[in-house]
């Protein structure tokens, strides 16, 4: 098929045959992504530096105290979870510390999800495992998840100390009084939110570290 | 990033589309950290662009993900392992998802394999290296997400072209296993004390001479050419 107007949408028809194109296209893609996601994080870990210091001094004076660490998250922000809760509990340096991901365990959260509804798959899990001394730090990109914010009320009503990482404007996140600290990433990609949501979960981390070492060189 | 990142992922992802076009699943292995499998076959199978295609992707979590693959993957598919660049699982998993006719991606991070040859069964690797940034490892400072959600971007792109997601995919690129005169690759299914095998290649199963192979073992992979088994592949 032809048409006077092809020129102005020479790809419509499916008849493009110019690969080359493409892959330059692509690839300067990809390198503007990865220009903006560093940039978002630089900026981003720039802008929290006190959030992350206040609430890795937190974090840090529970695990001292014998406190755990509960992660969560919906979809990909799961897997993200299970990332930071793994970074804590086999760290490339510094001591191992007790975290684990809420949705590592497919029978407990079918059987939740079944039985009370999704909306309590975390929260659920918090009653039955935490402590005063806890810590819970919940990712979503939107700020607004239901489990998520039911799961900040559930902990904060138990004494855990609340973190929690969030995209956009914070949504919900930002504003609930059961967050104690709220990261909140200033942008609207859920992959670049991620992405920095990776580098503020690192942070936190390494915050972490670096005050159970102070602590064990002052003691 | 590697300096080749954004050449290296863009050629990821026209081969991506294009056995994607062609029917093909992408199957997901992250023996060191199966939290990232996870997260690539989410991205496809629940895309978080409102419009784009949902796409058939498999994360595989098992301690033995040979063994977990074999009876799932199909030619034509696609096998993603995300690893460091001495993990044994991949090193044993890419040449046998290439010998069983899937195209294979190796997205890594940390220090990049020193070569990547035929051997290695990688079609792609696409990369992350830790560079002077010795403090904020790529696998945890989010390079590693970035990698994998930009394969996904660039992936949908290709789908706006489709006068480009059918090509002649056995012969687009560098290395053509199935043009090449040095043979194809085949992965042993059973043997026996007469010298023949049978061995699963990308063109199912096809009983070879294994003569000239010391010895033959189910699991093993072979160069084959003509019917016959030339050289073993370590």
């Amino acid at each position: 098929m032809s048409d006077a107007a092809d020129f102005l949408y020479p790809f419509i028809e499916g008849d493009e045959r110019d690969v080359g194109t493409l892959l330059v296209d692509l690839s300067r893609s990809a390198e503007a992504k990865v220009t903006a996601s560093a940039e978002l994080r630089r900026t981003t870990l720039d802008n929290s530096t006190d959030v992350i210091e206040r609430a890795a001094t937190a974090m840090t004076d529970r695990f001292v105290m014998g406190g755990r660490l509960f992660v969560f998250g919906n979809g990909g922000s799961s897997t993200d979870a299970a990332s930071l809760a793994s970074l804590f509990v086999r760290p490339p340096w510094g001591q191992p510390l007790p975290a684990r991901n809420l949705v590592d365990d497919s029978a407990v959260l079918t059987a939740l999800g079944n039985d009370v509804g999704f909306e309590l798959v975390f929260s659920r899990q918090l009653i039955a495992h935490a402590g005063a001394l806890d810590i819970a730090v919940g990712l979503s990109t939107s700020g607004n998840s239901r489990n998520l914010l039911q799961c900040f009320a559930e902990a904060a009503g138990r004494g855990l100390l609340t973190i929690g990482l969030a995209g956009y404007n914070g949504g919900e996140m930002a504003t609930s009084p059961h967050v104690q600290h709220c990261l909140v990433v200033d942008a609207d990609s859920v992959h670049r939110i991620q992405e920095t949501q990776a580098a503020l979960g690192f942070a936190l981390w390494r915050a972490v570290q670096s005050g159970l070492a102070n602590q064990e060189t002052a003691s | 990033m590697a300096a080749d990142f954004g050449e290296s992922v863009a050629v990821a992802a026209l081969s991506l589309s294009r056995r994607f076009a062609d029917g093909a699943t992408l199957w997901c292995v992250a023996p060191e950290w199966s939290e990232h499998a996870r997260h690539v076959a989410v991205e496809f199978v629940h895309p978080v662009v409102m419009g784009k295609r949902a796409l058939p992707a498999v994360s595989v979590d098992s301690a033995d993900a040979v063994g977990a693959l074999r009876p799932l993957v199909r030619p034509g598919d696609v096998v993603l392992a995300i690893s460091t660049a001495t993990c044994a699982t991949t090193a044993a998993l890419l040449p046998r998802a290439r010998a069983w006719g899937a195209t294979t991606i190796w997205m890594g991070v940390g220090d990049a394999p020193l070569i990547v040859d035929r051997d290695s069964g990688a079609d792609h690797v696409v990369w992350a290296g830790d560079g002077p940034e010795t403090d904020s490892p790529a696998l945890h400072d989010g390079r590693l997400v970035l990698m994998y959600h930009v394969l996904w971007e660039l992936t949908h792109v290709c789908f706006e072209h489709p006068g480009l997601l059918t090509a002649d995919q056995a012969c687009d690129e560098e290395t053509c296993i199935t043009c090449s005169d040095e043979g194809r690759l085949g992965e042993v299914i059973d043997n026996d004390e007469r010298g023949m095998a049978h061995v699963r290649t990308a063109r199912g199963v096809e009983l070879v001479d294994t003569t000239i192979i010391a010895d033959v073992s189910p699991g093993d992979l072979l160069l084959i050419h003509a019917g016959t088994a030339i050289a073993e592949v370590r």
